[in-house]
């Protein structure tokens, strides 16, 4: 739920119970005094009725008056007297009428009678009606007027906030655009921005300098690799090495060999990340796939692995070195990772290109093939092919997705636009 | 040959002049800007070897130097960094190739060998051994006149045996050379053998002797004796 709705939802909540229950009191206030009042008049009524009786008369009301008066001759007077509501007949309106009444025992004229006053309560009610829609008319419209000002000035605050969050869900640590700051009016946002700004630029460049340090190690490491390379290629050409300094050597030209690939393939990942290769051009990626097939063609023959490729004529835009390096790792590793005598597929369709192999593994975790050193134990590679391709896809805004269907590895990227 | 070694690491300095030195060249040294400028003051050399990143100054600069003065010298840079800003710099400063660390001397050799013979006024296109002769313009290999059939791979490789020849090349060596490096292909040394073996049977099939000898298993060489 949205922090507007949560706010508004409960605010109407509240403020209708609050404005019923002060509803309620209100009318019941009035009501009693009301009720007061009435009885006040009845109590004079009755000294009237006294008064008349002293006179030797029967007071009767005047008749636009709304007030009845009845008498009824009793056994004895009991003084007391009770007031209370009921219904009557209006002689005048010839209706019935909620009323008061009050009941009372006197002695009129030497005899004891019981009477009962008994007045309209309706042109009260009226009163009454007409004081609480005077109130509640008024308070119903400024509690509307105050939702709506409410709702609009909640926007209207709240606009620069929801444009900050825009912001911060495209700021992307490998852009080159910094994130943007926002104009905030309010105090609170305003610091919130601050404290965003301060901290993308410090996310910002320390990604930088991680990066700058893995592009400078591996730079430094290219120098020994080179003294260690030349040596061997030197200690090569002596006559006197035996057998077992051959073994020796080739195995020292293979780590020698990997090492250096592990540091190219993290220098490639720098590159890719700092945008380095922008050769975008017209490709036909077609010609490419079959050019890079011929590259390999030696690869896959000598393990006897059949290829099936179907390639539709797909020509895209895009850096010409980032996809050739993205062909090549598709094919080394539906070639590493395959078995003597296995199959590849390929398939180039005007949205995707789809590379599967049969391999010795059952089906990989395809939440952390793409990491950097995911690999298993036997596969002599830098682990960084993979972790490459999904680079390259990210810069190029493609999909690339791994499946396992029919015993087949089956890697799928899919171009967004084109 | 002539040859003027500007590198400040004096390992590969050292693997570099040794290397060279026994193929009846002339190997110089300098670790410095300022030693570099005072060899090339002094002599003429067939080509510079020159690393970018010395300790008193940038290798470019030297290039820029060797501009001004119409030196006719063929250079190759040798550099840890393969940024692709600085290869083309060199390049457009005149610099002949580019050749990025670590790499095999063999294709050390390949290289100087192709920028020397770009550089001679009269440079020969075609290079010979005994019955072989490798035409470069068409890229064709004749066997005593007889051409012989070669794939693109086959080609480059014999082309980089007969420039290395009475070297011993590395399994290693020779798989770079024809995958290059962006090929993720460490594994597949042994696979280097399926190819000498299609070229020696294309030209000892072609009348040719055989020229390649295995060494110990971990390369091969080419060689008439």
């Amino acid at each position: 739920m949205k922090l507007f709705t949560r706010y508004n939802r409960i605010l109407i909540i509240i403020s209708l119970f609050g404005l019923l229950l002060i509803g309620f009191l209100f009318f019941r206030m009035l009501v009693y005094y009301l009720n007061q009042q009435i009885d006040h008049d009845l109590v004079e009524e009755v000294m009237e009725v006294k008064e008349y009786s002293a006179e030797g008369n029967f007071y009767q009301p005047h008749e636009f008056e709304d007030l009845v008066v009845q008498y009824k001759k009793i056994e004895k007077a009991n003084p007391s007297s009770s007031y209370g509501d009921t219904l009557f007949f209006n002689p005048l309106k010839h209706r019935k009428e909620t009323a008061r009444y009050l009941r009372t025992e006197l002695e009129l004229i030497g005899q004891p009678y019981r009477v009962v006053v008994i007045a309209s309560k309706f042109e009260r009610q009226e009163q009454i009606r007409n004081i609480c829609l005077i109130i509640l008319i008024p308070v119903m419209l400024l509690f509307a007027l105050v939702l709506l000002v409410n709702r609009i000035l909640l926007k209207k605050i709240w606009t620069p906030f929801e444009q900050l969050l825009k912001n911060i869900t495209a700021f992307n640590i490998n852009h080159e655009r910094p994130y943007e700051p926002v104009e905030m009016p309010v105090a609170e946002f305003r610091q919130l921005n601050k404290v965003l700004v301060e901290l993308s630029g410090k996310v910002k460049s320390d990604y930088n300098e991680i990066k700058l340090f893995t592009e400078n190690a591996s730079h430094e490491m290219m120098t020994p690799l080179a003294v260690i390379n030349s040596k061997l290629d030197n200690m090569l050409q002596s006559n006197v090495l035996g057998k077992e300094d051959g073994e020796t050597l080739v195995e020292l030209y293979k780590a020698t060999s990997r090492l250096t690939k592990l540091n190219q393939s993290l220098l490639l990942l720098v590159k890719i990340d700092n945008n380095l290769l922008q050769d975008e051009e017209k490709i036909n990626l077609k010609s490419l796939i079959e050019e890079k097939q011929v590259y390999f063609q030696e690869l896959i023959s000598e393990r006897n692995i059949a290829v099936e490729s179907t390639l539709a004529d797909v020509s895209i835009s895009a850096s010409r070195s980032l996809l050739e390096i993205l062909i090549n790792n598709l094919f080394s590793n539906v070639i590493r990772h395959n078995y003597d005598g296995g199959k590849i597929e390929i398939s180039l369709k005007t949205d995707k290109i789809v590379f599967a192999n049969t391999g010795h593994n059952k089906v990989l975790d395809p939440e952390k093939i793409f990491d950097r050193f995911y690999k298993d134990n036997a596969s002599e590679g830098t682990g960084l092919g993979l972790a490459i391709l999904k680079q390259i896809c990210n810069r190029q805004h493609y999909q690339l997705n791994y499946s396992y269907y029919q015993d087949l590895h089956t890697f799928t990227i899919t171009f967004s636009h084109q | 040959m002539k040859i003027l070694i500007i590198e400040d690491e004096l390992g590969l300095q050292r693997s570099i002049s040794q290397y060279f030195t026994c193929e009846g060249n002339l190997c110089s040294m300098a670790s410095s800007y300022a030693e570099a400028l005072d060899r090339l003051n002094s002599y003429d050399y067939d080509c510079i070897l020159l690393d970018l990143t010395l300790p008193d100054g940038e290798g470019l600069q030297l290039l820029n130097y060797l501009k001004r003065m119409n030196r006719s010298e063929g250079v190759i840079i040798i550099s840890a960094r393969n940024a692709l800003d600085q290869k083309i710099e060199g390049l457009s400063l005149g610099a002949d190739d580019y050749l990025i660390k670590p790499f095999h001397l063999s294709e050390l050799n390949a290289r100087i060998l192709a920028v020397v013979r770009r550089k001679s006024a009269n440079g020969e296109r075609h290079i010979e051994f005994n019955e072989i002769r490798i035409d470069l313009d068409a890229k064709e290999v004749l066997v005593s006149a007889k051409q012989v059939y070669m794939t693109k791979k086959e080609f480059d490789l014999l082309l980089y045996f007969v420039a290395n020849k009475g070297k011993v090349i590395s399994k290693s060596a020779a798989v770079e050379h024809i995958w290059g490096d962006d090929a993720d292909m460490a594994d597949s040394f042994d696979f280097i053998y399926t190819h000498i073996k299609n070229i020696r049977k294309k030209l000892t099939d072609a009348g040719s002797r055989d020229y390649f000898q295995s060494v110990y298993g971990v390369g091969y060489k080419f060689t008439g004796v």
